[in-house]
């Protein structure tokens, strides 16, 4: 014969029809179901916002620049980088490389030699070739070379097909631009020569006009005042160009952010505040309602006070007692629990099929975190539980 | 398993009780097989040195052990095994559940574990008069009633020792005498020592021992 719960059963929920069991197992399934949805949410928005740069290699690339303002307008020193700043950017963790875009020091004219009327007072810069979107191989110079490689912002480019009409002059493709040989005129430093520039590629992520690195350092040295060239714009490699954290390093920094790679970024940062602050107010809720349950099972234990108290003393032991009492509620927290999970799949289904258009970025499954954590609360409920009734049954032995 | 006492007294006693009683302040080994009797007027603390055996109260000096170990080391679990395998009690105040019915109060014991089975929780309910009132609420039968169920509930488990805290008060003598023949029955049956306390001595207990408390 196994000893029996069933004729304890009615001994235990004396006077009472659990009014407020009922109560503390709805607020259980409001939190629960608050702080699911919160970390789903916020699971969501980190998954939509990974893809929000463009990306190589699985790095984000980003520039960023000192802020001109009034009161640094005529002091270079102040809106340039020098070799502090970058190292310092270079020591933070969350970045992976900095690259100076460097500009010229010296005179720089574009011409379209006999093909196009045009002429222009022009600016080159170059950047380490690790930072570059497009490398084609012919994107290299070396002394002697009269021919140069040049890599073109594709934003340049479209500017001036907006304004060619304007000025007479002609609009091109991209594939004809690649094809022409427009005259680099250098002047300085008492010398001048020109070469043959030629759009090798286009740039999607640089806005600039990129000679080979081993081009401009030679053409500074030989045209350019010689001075130490500092650069105005840094280029930055980082895992996460959305990185809240990231961010904030550069607010604290004063840096200016290409806002376009960032703009997600800054609404990550409202949105996760956001759920953040739902997933907080749903684990207080769950909280709140785990104590209110805890009310609920001593006033239950207070008003069978006598009757356990008797169990006790003709030899049931307290540790079945408290085990067999709290496992009644057991599947009480199963079912609200993966009734909150249930609620946020549906949530999440509706979110990814209705809002987000089936978007491959997300799920339609709820994320296996969000399983984990309801997992962990029906642990966390019945183990608090157990714990609490079994002292109170021992507290009970003490007094009797 | 041998129960003995080493000195003991309660807190709230003086100690000179000790030289007035064969119990206060001795030391004594109750042996298998025997059948006790303390003859206790009102106040010698007949009850309290009932519940000091059965452990539970723990306001005494000296010590109550079973096979020596001492009562003051016991965790919950540990009274829980005892008093579901070693020793039983009839409580003076009877202590039974008031809302189930008399037969759910003895299986509620019985459960625990089980030295009868169902039968013979029937036949003893029959013996002792009790077999109309199986149905009834605990709360409902008579005190003479809630004795002898007490009685037969102290009487389903396996045991070494039996007490009786005045188990007969509420019982005219033909149903004490039945009671008691049964007890004594029961308790052979286990080869179990019967503690019996009471005011005066009774006359059918075939005592092998007798204290004055």
């Amino acid at each position: 014969m196994s000893l029996s719960f069933k004729p304890i059963k009615p001994l235990l929920l004396t006077g009472g029809k659990g009014g407020s069991g009922f109560f503390s197992f709805l607020g259980l399934g409001i939190g629960v179901l608050l702080l699911l949805c919160s970390v789903q949410m916020y699971i969501n928005i980190q998954q939509l916002l990974k893809e929000g740069s463009i990306r190589k290699d699985g790095y984000d690339y980003i520039s960023i620049t000192k802020p001109i303002t009034n009161a640094t307008m005529g002091q270079p020193e102040k809106s340039l980088f020098n070799q502090q700043d970058i190292d310092e950017l270079k020591a933070y963790p969350l970045i992976e490389n900095v690259s100076p875009l460097l500009p010229n020091d010296f005179r720089v004219m574009l011409s379209a030699g006999d093909v196009v009327p045009f002429r222009t007072d022009m600016f080159l810069e170059t950047l380490d070739n690790d930072f570059l979107d497009t490398l084609p191989p012919s994107f290299t110079w070396q002394p002697g070379q009269q021919n140069l490689p040049i890599i073109l912002s594709s934003d340049f480019f479209e500017i001036y097909n907006v304004f060619a009409p304007g000025q007479n002059l002609p609009q091109i493709s991209k594939e004809t631009a690649g094809g022409m040989v427009v005259h680099v005129h250098c002047e300085g430093n008492n010398n001048n020569e020109v070469f043959y520039g030629r759009i090798v590629a286009f740039s999607d992520r640089v806005n600039s006009v990129l000679v080979p690195k081993s081009f401009l350092s030679w053409a500074n040295e030989k045209f350019g005042k010689g001075k130490p060239v500092l650069s105005s714009r840094l280029f930055i490699k980082t895992k996460d160009a959305n990185s809240t954290e990231l961010l904030k390093f550069f607010d604290s920094k004063g840096y200016k952010l290409n806002k376009d790679k960032t703009l997600l970024g800054r609404n990550k940062i409202v949105i996760q505040g956001i759920f953040s602050a739902l997933g907080i107010f749903g684990l207080l809720v769950v909280i709140l309602a785990l104590l209110l349950f805890s009310f609920y099972l001593q006033l239950v234990i207070a008003r069978s006070k006598d009757n356990l108290q008797l169990l006790l003393t003709i030899g049931y032991s307290p540790k079945w007692l408290g085990a067999n009492f709290s496992r009644r509620f057991v599947p009480m927290y199963v079912i609200i629990v993966f009734g909150a999970l249930l609620a946020t799949q549906i949530m999440q289904w509706a979110f990814h099929h209705f809002i987000m258009y089936n978007r491959p970025e997300l799920s339609s499954i709820v994320h296996w975190l969000v399983i984990t954590i309801a997992v962990v609360l029906i642990l966390l409920s019945v183990i608090t539980n157990y714990r609490l009734v079994k002292k109170l049954l021992y507290k009970l032995y003490v007094n009797e | 398993m041998i129960l003995s006492i080493n000195n003991l007294l309660p807190t709230y006693f003086d100690a000179q009780r000790a030289n007035t009683s064969d119990i206060w302040g001795k030391n004594i080994q109750f042996n298998k097989g025997e059948l006790v009797k303390i003859v206790a007027p009102s106040g010698s603390g007949k009850t309290s040195f009932m519940h000091f055996l059965y452990g539970m109260r723990n306001q005494y000096n000296g010590e109550v052990k079973y096979d020596n170990n001492s009562l003051k080391n016991y965790t919950p679990e540990d009274f829980a095994k005892a008093r579901s395998n070693n020793v039983s009690i009839v409580f003076q105040d009877m202590k039974l559940l008031p809302e189930p019915t008399v037969l759910e109060n003895l299986e509620i014991k019985r459960q625990l574990n089980p030295y009868h089975n169902g039968d013979k929780v029937l036949e003893m309910a029959q013996r002792l008069g009790v077999g109309s009132k199986l149905h009834s609420k605990g709360k409902t039968c008579s005190y003479g009633e809630q004795q002898r169920v007490a009685i037969i509930r102290s009487l389903l488990q396996p045991f070494d020792y039996l007490l009786l805290d005045e188990p007969f008060s509420h019982l005219d003598n033909a149903n004490a005498e039945k009671a008691m023949a049964l007890i004594i029955e029961e308790a052979k049956l286990r080869n179990a020592t019967v503690i019996l306390a009471d005011l005066e001595k009774i006359d059918f207990y075939p005592y092998t021992s007798i204290y004055y408390l």
